[in-house]
Order: C-alpha cells, then structure tokens, then sequence
C-alpha cells in the first residue's frame, strides 16, 4: 500500500462531506485540506463540530456521503477498508487496550494481521516499548489492568506506531490523563515525532494541546468549516475572526512565548553574567518571563550572554502598523 | 517519571494459579451427604421392591442415564444458544433479538411436563423426547448471558479493533467472544444445573434417570427409594455446579 515509506505521505481531503441521514445538517460539510506529508496537523474545535467524524472518514471507520480521499496519491474509498485501516495508526483516547491481551500481544496486533513472522514482531515489541519509555522486560508480559493511565496512554501510542505506517490518526490520545502525566506524554510525542516524521493527524478540544504539538493548526467550527488552517505562531500572531480569536483566549502573547525558545533570540549582550537566574538555550520564552518575574529583574542569564525583557517584547510586540490601530 | 519508577509500581498478580483450598467445600459436602445417605440406608431392612432399585447395578444405570441427558442437552444448548445470543447481540437485529429472545423466554415459562407430554405425542417417547424437553428449557440463561456478555464489551475496545483493522468476524471472535467467556460459562453453568433438575422428569417419557427412583418411591410408597433418587439428583448437581465453576475459573481469560 502507500507505507513503502514509513515516513508520512501527504493526505490530501477534497469536498469531503458526511451527512447522517435524518438529520438535518451535514456533520462534515465540503471540506478540502491538503496535509502536508511529515507534518503533525491538530484539528481543534467545540465538541460536535465534527474534528473526529472528518478524522474518521480517513481510515473510513465512518464512510463519507462524498468527497475524495487521497493518501500519498492514493484513492482511499477504492481500497479495501480493513486493509486501508492495518496501514494507519489509530490511537483514542479511552487507549482501548484489549485487557485479555498482554501488552506485547497489544503491540503485536497489527503487525500480527499483517502476517510478520514471530520473531520480527518480538523485536518490534522491544523496541517500541523502549521508544515510549517503558522498560521491555518489565512491561512486556503485563495485562492493561496491571498499568497505570499514562502507561496505557503509551502503550495506545505504541500500538499505533506498531506496524510502522506513514499515517496516524490520533483522538485526544492524551484526554484522559492527569495534567502531569498528560504534560509528560505531550513531551515525549513531541520528541518522538521529531524522530519519527510520520504524517498525523492529531483531534483535541484543547488549544494550548494544539499549539504545543501542532506543526499546523485547522481551527474547525461547526459541520468541520475550516475557520484558520496555518501554523500556530501565524494563528496566534493574525487570528482569522472573533471566532478564532476566542478559542486562542486572553493571553495569546503569552501562548506565543511558549512557542519561542532562548536560542531563537539573539542577545545583544554577549557577557555571562553569572549573578542573574539562569535558563538553556532550549527554555522556552515564555519560562524565561516567568523566571524574570519571579526573580523581579528585567534581566536572565543564557548560555549566550544576556536576555533583557526589551528583547523579550521585540520578539512578539505588535509591528509598526500594528501598533497603530490598536489591537490586533 | 522515568523507566526507573514506572518499574518501581507494585503489580496485582494475575498469573497465580487460580484454584485454592476453597474448591474443594463442595465436593467434600457432596462425599459427607453421599456417606450419610448410604449410612442411613444400610440401616434400614429394605423389602423386595426397595431392593430391586436400591441396588448398585441399578443406581449405577440410573447415574449414566440420568448424566448422559443433562450432558447431552447441555452440549446441545451450547450449539443453539451461543451463535442464536450472537446474533441477536447485533445491533442490526433489533427483531431478530425480541424474537430470539421471546423463544428462549417462551422455553423456559412452558411448563417442562407439558412440554414432554406434547412432544411425547409427536416423537414418542425416549431420549430423543427428552431431549428436546431439557434444550428448551435451558437455552435461556445461556442465550441470555452470551447476548449481554458480547454486548457490554466496551464499545471503546471494539473501536479500537475496527480501527486497527479487524473485520468484523476477527472483533468478534478475539475479542468481543473472548471477553463474553465469563459471562457465558455463568449462564452455561446455571443450564447445567437446570437441566440435571429437570432431567428427573424424563422418566416421565421413559428415558429413565434418577426421576424413575423418585416415581417409583412415590408410586409404591417407599420412601428410601424417592430420598435417594432426589438425594443423588442433588448431589449431581452440585457437583456439576462445582465443575462448572472450576471451568469459570480456569478458561477466564488471563488479565480480567
């Protein structure tokens, strides 16, 4: 199929829209989006305004009323759908671990439908436990019930990841766990992907999620109208309307630092000055504000020299002719 | 939290062997009620009639016959019910699921005798005719029990499953069947016990049994014939009972 390639392929949606019969809108209404192949694109709205149902007609677990699906050139409505869905990663957030099956029988799954020989799928295993940072020989023979919520989340993860496809679908993956843990798994996905380079596509209600993960952002509002599809520095920089705006909140300054890393500014001030509160080149900007107000200085120290909090705001201040009319 | 500590959390043992001491009560109750029963009768002077069915050849006849019916239903019962509570556990089957149902409901309200007696004037009487008796009154609880056991598998999971690519026919059978496991033996393990009690009532239709014992003690009033015939019944079906719940135990799927 289309994973010869295990890095992503690019997915491209044309008119694709899923009417439910009986009712009197359509879920998904005539939506075409062009997903980049490698990138990590979030869909983030309200809940009912149809992210998931439109992430699901790509593995066809819902079928459209019409449109067209491409998955690196391919058509996927004229591929047999269990196959199509054994060449997809598909993670949600309930995980759904078969709880009568150990977590490499879990992990094995997939490659197991495929038909890899035995011992291909046990190092497999191994490695992606190892990946998601579970201990092989620990977690290996463990039921889902013998897990806490974030090592299920990573299993999830793992077992989407299993057969090596181009192409994940992910369903707030990380919803049900605790703020920490949820924080941690955000991590590490990130690093992952950063290795990984797999086209996803990423459902969340929640737009700090978004950001943090999202090489692109499709801001979706009812029946999955795309309201913004850009990166989320250009979102947050130059929300589309009202409605975008209000789903990015009050501090969308703020939510822009912590886009931003140390590293990305450069210093003027090239002198260490080692008596200031210190941060790395990869603290992100936002902590680094946090760090000075703590402190209540204006300044911090970096592997580089000095940040100043001047340097800070000329980094997301407004430009000229924003400043003009005002806000935004 | 890092490999370190994720390691560091304590585990439930699932993989403990999972019979103990408590598994033998009740065939220790079973070998104490036999003991006494066989006590209580060698005290007594059994006449004529008494010892033309209290005698081991006879009880020995009348435990294969009466085993061999609640065995036979039993296995019969698991090739109706199960892939009838399948199919009407399909959402798509809302009728198919009321009529399934209302059959199984309807074979078990039916009182068993009428149900004999009706099929005694079409088949005649026999093994055959019981049978058919027993079947129908124990299809419920197993229909029953394998319907809710494959419908209350989480949705989640069975989601799960379509979307890693099963088809339909592999969601069910490694999953939704597999975790149904415990619910169906529990209803496999009540048609058992019914059917070793009502399988007394094949004497009726002459597929003889421990009901003869009992029949007969009342027919011509001796009382050790009919205790024994309804003590020995008791006592299969506890131990019927009990393996049942050995086979619960040990099939369970690991990780539950």
């Amino acid at each position: 199929m289309f994973d010869r390639d295990t890095e992503g392929v690019r997915i491209e949606l044309r008119a694709l829209t899923k009417h439910y019969p009986g009712q009197p809108a359509p879920a998904v209404d005539n939506v075409t989006m062009d997903i980049p192949a490698g990138e990590l694109v979030v869909f983030v709205g309200p809940s009912g305004c149809g992210k998931t149902t439109t992430m699901k007609m790509i593995n066809r677990l819902v079928e459209p009323t019409s449109g067209e699906i491409r998955i690196g050139g391919q058509d996927v409505l004229s591929l047999d759908p269990d196959e199509l869905r054994r060449h997809i990663g598909y993670a949600i957030q309930q995980v759904g671990l078969f709880p009568h099956l150990t977590v490499a029988q879990n992990i094995g799954l997939v490659p197991k439908l495929l038909g890899w020989p035995q011992a291909k799928i046990d190092d497999r295993v191994e490695e992606l436990l190892a990946l998601v940072s579970l201990e092989p020989s620990t977690f290996r023979g463990r039921y889902p019930r013998q897990l806490s919520g974030g090592q299920q989340q990573r299993i999830g993860v793992a077992r989407a990841l299993a057969a090596d496809p181009p192409v994940m679908l992910m369903d707030e993956p990380f919803g049900a766990t605790d703020p920490i843990t949820r924080e941690h798994l955000q991590n590490e996905f990130v690093r992952l992907q950063r290795q990984l380079h797999k086209t996803i596509i990423f459902v969340t209600h929640d737009f700090e999620e978004a950001i943090k993960l999202g090489d692109r952002i499709a801001v979706l509002r009812e029946g999955s109208h795309i309201a913004q599809y850009d990166t989320p520095a250009a979102i947050l920089d130059a929300p589309a309307d009202d409605y975008v705006a209000g789903f990015i909140g009050q501090d969308a300054t703020l939510k822009r630092l912590a886009l931003m890393r140390v590293a990305d500014v450069p210093v003027t001030d090239t002198i260490p000055d080692p008596a200031l509160p210190q941060v790395s080149a990869d603290t992100t900007l936002r902590e680094a504000l946090d760090l000075m107000l703590a402190h209540g200085t204006d300044r911090c120290g970096t592997p580089t020299g000095v940040l100043s909090y001047a340097e800070l705001c000329a980094v997301v201040g407004p430009r000229p002719e924003e400043a003009m009319t005002g806000d935004r | 939290m890092t490999a370190e500590t994720l390691t560091a959390t304590r585990v439930r043992p699932l993989d403990r062997f999972p019979l103990g001491p408590r598994h033998l009560i009740t065939p220790a109750a079973v070998c104490v009620a036999l003991l006494a029963l066989y006590a209580w009768v060698s005290t007594l002077e059994l006449d004529s009639i008494e010892q033309r069915s209290l005698n081991s050849s006879v009880l020995l006849a009348k435990t294969v016959e009466h085993l061999e019916m609640a065995l036979a239903a039993t296995a019969l019962v698991v090739v109706i019910a199960i892939p009838l509570g399948v199919l009407a556990s399909r959402a798509r089957n809302r009728v198919a699921a009321t009529v399934i149902l209302t059959l199984g409901n309807l074979g078990q309200a039916v009182p068993s005798i009428g149900l004999l007696v009706l099929c005694t004037f079409i088949m005649g009487v026999g093994f055959r005719t019981a049978l058919v008796g027993l079947v129908a009154y124990a299809v419920l609880p197993v229909l029953r029990n394998t319907m809710v056991g494959v419908q209350q598998v989480d949705p989640a999971l069975i989601e799960a499953a379509r979307g890693m690519g099963m088809t339909r026919g592999q969601v069910l059978r490694r999953v939704e069947l597999k975790l149904a496991v415990p619910t169906i033996l529990a209803g496999l393990r009540t048609a058992l016990v019914l059917t070793v009690g009502v399988a007394t009532l094949g004497a009726f239709v002459a597929a003889g049994g421990y009901g003869e014992l009992i029949i007969n003690g009342l027919k011509l009033n001796r009382v050790p014939v009919t205790v024994v015939g309804g003590v020995l019944t008791a006592c299969i079906a506890f131990l019927l009972d009990w393996l049942g719940g050995l086979a619960e135990d040990l099939l369970k799927p690991r990780g539950m």
